[in-house]
């Protein structure tokens, strides 16, 4: 008989929370599981940052922050299925430089509204790029040098990628646009591939992400030249920044959190609190310099103008190097 | 020598409790599916690939690697027993291994096949371990020119050593040529033959794909005859062979082992052509060629000491260049990418634990096949008699689990489903898919280097001749298919694969 008075209390109480959802309030968020969705497979970097974040406000918030990867078409698999879940907060997910800035230039259509967006929490964290070069084919010392040596031999030398519209490529772009040298793009599925035949010498240079191209920069193999970040990077102090050669000159790959349009302004302001919170907790700073990341944690509004800026910056690139669109 | 302490490395990588622990699961998984004529290693490692990203990489491949090998000798059981082979590398066990158990030295033609395995994957694990790392200090120099020449030999070596009709082979390849050229290419970016679906971006998904083509079309094949599943086991007596016997495979199994060491190298080889190869040797050579067909011993000697060297020699191009010679290692290099780890030259010198582990693993996982084999022979026989009914929806259900948490999509299942019925279709006309899977493999790669060294060379094609390396590929290309063309050749081929 008790079981059944439980039973029957639970059930009224269950359905009385099941009601009582469609008028959460940001006080109460979250009451159940959260998804975030990760729209990169399981293991690189959006993936790490995604995870370490959600951990935290699972820890944070009590209720489960589930990251679930949706890879494929250069993020757009899984912005598209976030920009079609409820936006009531239990879906949230990761985007980047290349999903929400890059894409909406680079490719014709998109599973999901241009126009609307998402509405954007927090920026994590951002990896600068180094540009290497092959010591045995670039005979330069610094950016001016190889400035001056690629006008010498215009068209003759190559840059590799990890493929059309990374930005990895775009990097290399922004300095031929900016510096009016010419060199021919030589794209690679993923920049490990890239970054051996720079090694090897059957490209000149690249432009990599940090912590993959300091492995080969402290062995020795390849020569940096100068990072795409406008302060220096921890992981090689002794280079020097782009922008002091090329003012303004900054590509970095950066990685921030995003509900999708229309989530109530509460949950996103709430959620951007916890972000912003955890990011400067110390020893999440610590873990993430460590990976040769720069951790951020910004407000929603300062994200969406950092996301503005950043589209229109890479439109011009992709125009003025006449990237063919997608 | 450095050998030593490597292999000392690799030993204590490979002798730790864990990956002793997943070296046997990955061996069982591999027997017991070698014994299932429904299943192959390519379909068992697909499956099992999302489960592995939970493991350290040394025991997520150290358990990958035990299933393929495994295969190699579960595959022998049933080929012995029942005439029925489990795996296609041994079709050719089956001739001479069934006539030796309906003469009552069953327990002779499993100790043979056993045994000359055990021999053989030692050998071929002592040349991975000398010969591998030299080959990968040449790997450096592969620039997409060599890798475009190699591709092209990999593509003429496949039509070449491809059993059944060279035309059907040839249209095989095209066609997994053709199906690789979907989702983006890499050089523009221009997305081709996506028909605006997003998931065609990227690409079809190679798991779905050989999921379907493999997995799903072997049940297809055998629901379709499970009425002519018989499963007339013989009594096994006598485990042990004949003072005799034994001398007489000693011949065969050194040759089978070179032989299969040599073909397990080669892009596009790989155990099933090894087996084949050796058979076709020792039918010449032997002293005792009239048993042949009778329940020759060497006939089981042979082939199966060829299919467990080139099962583990086709492991060096993939650990020393990061190239798959055939699906399984695709399927490796898969699950070396997703653990993070780049398949490439620089594997040895970044990853010496997993490199060397997985070497000495292969020693140790041969040891515990030969223990495994021999006294449980009885239980894979019993195994066949689950009926087919019970085991086929599992078998779907695994697939459909493993196809969709590729890319947690649900298309992918539906690639999987669709390649499945493709596959039946190319099976009815008696076309093989396993030359499409390397076209398929080959394709993309084979026109990424070629656009990536003419891009290198301002579009000056004499860059494939210049490098020494990409010149003596091509030309050992140029040979091969004037070998497979030539009159004498193709019609020994046709009399091999006839047998």
């Amino acid at each position: 008989m008790k079981l059944k008075r439980f039973m029957t209390f639970a059930a009224v109480s269950a359905a009385i929370c099941a009601g009582g959802l469609q008028a959460s309030h940001a006080q109460d968020y979250p009451t159940k599981t959260v998804t975030v969705v990760v729209p990169f497979a399981a293991g690189g970097n959006t993936d790490t940052f995604g995870r370490l974040v959600a951990e935290e406000l699972d820890k944070r918030l009590g209720q489960r922050f589930i990251v679930e990867n949706k890879p494929g078409a250069g993020g757009n698999i899984g912005l598209g299925d976030l920009a079609r879940s409820k936006p009531d907060g239990y879906t949230i997910g990761m985007g980047t430089v290349s999903s929400n800035a890059i894409n909406q230039t680079l490719y014709k259509t998109l599973p999901y509204d241009k126009e609307k967006g998402f509405a954007p929490i927090s920026l994590i964290a951002s990896l600068p790029n180094v540009l290497v070069v092959n010591p045995d084919k670039i005979k330069a010392n610094n950016v001016e040098e190889l400035i001056a040596f690629l006008k010498t031999e215009p068209g003759k030398h190559t840059y590799a990628s990890s493929g059309v519209g990374t930005s990895i490529h775009l990097a290399g772009e922004l300095l031929a646009t900016k510096s009016g040298i010419k060199i021919t793009h030589v794209p690679y599925k993923g920049s490990s591939q890239a970054i051996l035949d720079v090694v090897a010498g059957h490209v000149d240079m690249m432009f990599d992400n940090i912590p993959t191209a300091a492995q080969q920069v402290k062995a020795g193999k390849v020569k940096a030249l100068a990072v795409t970040s406008l302060e220096k990077a921890a992981l090689l102090p002794d280079v020097p920044t782009m922008a002091s050669v090329i003012p303004g000159f900054e590509a970095t790959s950066w990685h921030g959190l995003f509900a999708p349009p229309g989530t109530p302004p509460e949950i996103v302001e709430k959620l951007s609190k916890e972000v912003q919170a955890i990011i400067a907790d110390p020893a999440m700073q610590e873990k993430l310099k460590a990976m040769g990341v720069t951790p951020v944690g910004n407000t929603s509004e300062e994200f969406k103008a950092f996301i503005d800026a950043e589209t229109a910056k890479w439109a011009e690139v992709i125009k003025a190097a006449n990237v063919p669109l997608q | 020598m450095d050998i030593f302490a490597n292999l000392w490395l690799g030993a204590s990588t490979a002798f730790m409790p864990m990956n002793l622990f997943y070296g046997f699961i990955g061996c069982l998984l591999g027997t017991a599916i070698g014994v299932l004529p429904g299943l192959g290693p390519t379909a068992t490692i697909a499956m099992l690939l999302p489960i592995t990203f939970g493991l350290p990489p040394e025991s997520a491949l150290i358990m990958l690697a035990g299933i393929f090998y495994g295969a190699q000798y579960g595959g022998s059981t049933t080929a012995v027993l029942i005439n029925l082979p489990g795996e296609s590398s041994s079709v050719v066990t089956a001739i001479d291994g069934y006539q030796m158990a309906r003469n009552g030295r069953a327990g002779a033609a499993l100790a043979t096949a056993a045994l000359g395995s055990f021999f053989a994957g030692s050998v071929a694990t002592i040349l991975l371990a000398v010969a591998a790392p030299p080959l990968a200090a040449v790997a450096l120099n592969f620039g997409p020119a060599e890798y475009f020449s190699l591709m092209v030999l990999g593509l003429v070596a496949s039509v070449a050593l491809a059993s059944g009709s060279l035309l059907k082979a040839f249209a095989m390849i095209v066609f997994g040529l053709i199906l690789g050229t979907v989702g983006t290419d890499v050089e523009s970016g221009t997305p081709r033959y996506v028909f605006d679906i997003p998931e065609l971006y990227d690409g079809l998904n190679f798991v779905a794909v050989s999921m379907g083509i493999f997995g799903i079309c072997e049940i297809l094949r055998n629901l379709e005859s499970e009425h002519e599943r018989s499963v007339g086991v013989k009594r096994v007596t006598g485990l042990m062979l004949t003072k005799e016997e034994f001398k007489r495979i000693i011949a065969p199994v050194l040759r089978g082992t070179a032989l299969g060491s040599f073909l397990g190298v080669l892009p596009g080889g790989g155990a099933m052509l090894a087996s084949f190869a050796s058979y076709a040797v020792e039918k010449r050579v032997s002293p005792n060629r009239a048993e042949f067909g009778k329940g020759a011993i060497e006939g089981v000697a042979a082939p199966e000491s060829a299919n467990n060297a080139g099962a583990q020699t086709s492991f060096i191009p993939m650990l020393t260049l990061g190239i798959p010679g055939n699906p399984v290692m695709a399927l490796m290099v898969g699950a070396m990418i997703i653990q993070g780890i780049t398949p490439g030259p620089n594997v040895i010198s970044d990853e010496p634990e997993l490199f060397w582990g997985m070497i000495v693993s292969m020693w140790s996982g041969n040891l515990m096949l030969v223990i495994l084999n021999l006294p449980l022979i009885g239980l894979w026989v019993r195994m066949l008699t689950v009926p087919y009914h019970l085991l086929f929806p599992a078998i779907i259900g695994f697939c459909c689990i493993g196809a969709y948490s590729i890319n947690n999509s649900v298309f992918d299942v539906f690639v999987m489903a669709g390649f499945s019925v493709i596959g039946f279709a190319l099976s009815k006309m008696r076309f093989e898919p396993a030359p499409l899977l390397l076209g398929f493999i080959l394709g993309p790669m084979l026109e990424e280097n070629l656009r990536r060294a003419m891009l290198i060379s301002q579009g000056d094609p004499s860059i494939f001749v210049r490098s020494p390396l990409s010149l003596s590929l091509l030309i050992f290309a140029v040979v091969v298919l004037a070998l497979v063309l030539s009159p004498s050749i193709s019609r020994k081929r046709e009399e091999a694969f006839t047998e």
